[in-house]
């Protein structure tokens, strides 16, 4: 098997902040090897500490102990100076954008390009390419107060890739958009990271956004690592208690119901029917009714996304038949045990 | 005759008043924007955290500030005297003003540059910025609107001063209205002057929040 090169090198890491009483610690002994080219997902409940470790990466926070690695040079022994030389290499973009306000879309991406001493003639025309790129090309003089959510988020992508960065690291990126806006911008970064080939890690609260765009995910949970490995494996069984809450848990009521449970199923929409009454069409069909434990869909340009907890008939006959009315209409069924 | 007497004893005055304030708050900026970018860069909280710096220099500013303008005016007569020769007159008030404004500039451009939200500053030290770059590319020009407005603030409040600074012989509006108007009962006189500064007050207020408000580009 061929080894694959780690791009981010994460070896015990631990951040403790100090308090009026003690120190509160954030994270604990994080090892974490993120590969070249991938997109790796890093998801966690708010205050998980998902956003400090982010941050432990390009050393906007320091860790209190281990050490960092990008690209296998050592971060954490840098001087000042030396560290801002990589975090040229390192592009971030943030929940709430963090442009400059009193300069335009094109003088935002312009910034990192003067600051890490790129010559001034050719600061513009790049700027205007990486605008074209995010899509933007045709709003180069607009201030960020005269864009939408989604507009600024794009300017900002642009931003963080205009130094030509080996990675780019994404904190909550999509939360404060909208669904719709939130999946343009995923593409987006999709499209980057397939086109340009650069590393990018996301952390979100968000299992949907980890499930349209990561390779990988981190569980982390209570300041350590839950579990760790493919998007697929872990959405399809999660092993740990803070897994499965994320996964099956996702924007619903988490007390509602405890223990294990019989003949329940998780059906997942994947915008393949459009406005089709599914789940009444399977009860009328079989003449049996479903019991809908919880439910987090949406529709996106009239296809439905999302997941919805189910508990089928007792009678297997009656469920074998359910299932497969299901699986006709291109819906994914699984068996869980948990709810 | 009356009239005409009056006539250039009010221009003469108009124009030392604006002579002191436009003078004083030049210089004062010239001496207390850098202490306000100290003040904000030195923060714990700042970009590059100094705590000895930033301590030190709060003490300074806050002694000099709880200093009653009249009373300072007195105390750094010495001063003064070393500094331009005179204790009276337009030139030494514009020492006191000097030393009275220039800390509260520092503290308006403190509370200026701290109206940027940390994000943006956090954003630009992810791509690499320097403290330098962020003081000059990031913090002042995302802060210039409100730079502005505490400049229409600064320019006021000497302009004020120096009304004050007449009780003291510093010369300007402040001294007519003090000398004829105070002390030889001529109320009409005082009553001119304080309409004067009023309207100057209104004319260089205004003034700094149009241009605020034309450069702010956050709508």
């Amino acid at each position: 098997m061929d080894k694959k090169e780690i791009m981010i090198h994460l070896e015990g890491i631990s951040k403790s902040f100090p308090q009026k009483r003690g120190s509160l610690e954030v994270l604990k002994n994080i090892d974490v090897q993120i590969e070249k080219g991938e997109v790796f997902g890093i998801i966690g409940m708010s205050g998980a500490g998902k956003s400090t470790l982010v941050r432990c990466i390009n050393l906007l926070e320091r860790p209190t102990e281990g050490r960092v690695y990008l690209d296998g040079t050592e971060l954490t022994c840098l001087a000042e100076k030396e560290l801002r030389e990589q975090r040229h290499s390192m592009g971030m973009i943030f929940q709430q954008f963090h442009l400059l306000m009193q300069r335009t879309a094109l003088e935002n991406v312009c910034f990192p390009l003067e600051i890490s001493g790129v010559q001034k003639d050719q600061v513009k025309a790049r700027a205007k390419e990486l605008l074209e790129l995010v899509g933007l090309g045709d709003r180069l003089g607009a201030y960020p107060s005269q864009l939408s959510g989604g507009q600024k988020q794009r300017v900002a992508i642009a931003r963080a890739l205009a130094t030509e960065p080996k990675v780019l690291l994404c904190d909550e990126a999509t939360s404060a958009l909208d669904p719709n806006t939130t999946a343009g911008v995923l593409r987006l970064l999709k499209d980057i990271n397939e086109r340009l080939g650069i590393t990018i890690v996301v952390i979100t609260h968000e299992m949907s956004v980890i499930r349209e765009i990561c390779n990988r995910v981190a569980i982390i949970d209570g300041g350590q690592i839950a579990e760790i490995g493919g998007v697929e494996e872990i959405f399809r069984a999660p092993k740990t208690k803070a897994g499965r809450e994320l996964v099956y848990h996702e924007g619903t009521n988490r007390e509602a119901i405890e223990g294990p449970i019989a003949h329940c199923y998780r059906v997942v929409f994947r915008g393949g029917i459009s406005g089709e009454p599914i789940l009444g069409g399977m009860m009328l069909e079989c003449n049996a009714v479903a019991n809908i434990l919880s439910g987090n869909t949406r529709m996106i340009d009239g296809r439905v996304y999302g997941q919805m907890m189910i508990q089928l008939s007792e009678d297997k006959e009656t469920r074998e038949k359910m299932l497969a009315y299901l699986k006709e209409r291109d819906v994914e069924v699984e068996e869980v045990y948990y709810v | 005759m009356f009239k005409e007497g009056l006539l250039a004893l009010v221009g003469v005055a108009f124009w030392e008043s604006i002579y002191m304030t436009i003078i004083s708050t030049f210089i004062a900026y010239i001496i207390g924007l850098p202490m306000g970018l100290i003040l904000v860069m030195t923060d714990k909280e700042g970009v590059r955290p100094m705590p000895i710096v930033h301590q030190t220099l709060g003490i300074i500013i806050n002694i000099v500030r709880s200093v009653p303008f009249l009373i300072l005016m007195l105390t750094i007569m010495p001063f003064t005297k070393l500094a331009v020769g005179t204790t009276i007159g337009p030139k030494a008030a514009i020492v006191g003003l000097l030393v009275a404004a220039a800390p509260f500039i520092a503290r308006l451009v403190e509370s200026s540059l701290k109206e940027v939200e940390k994000g943006v500053v956090e954003a630009a030290q992810s791509m690499g910025a320097s403290p330098l770059q962020i003081l000059i590319k990031v913090l002042m020009p995302e802060a210039k609107p409100s730079l502005l407005v505490g400049s229409a603030i600064a320019v006021t409040t000497i302009l004020g001063y120096s009304a004050m600074a007449g009780f003291i012989g510093g010369g300007g509006l402040g001294a007519v209205a003090i000398n004829y108007g105070y002390h030889r009962g001529q109320t009409d006189i005082m009553y001119i002057m304080v309409v004067l500064l009023v309207i100057i007050v209104q004319i260089l207020q205004e003034l700094g929040m149009q241009i605020a408000k034309r450069t702010d580009k956050r709508l």
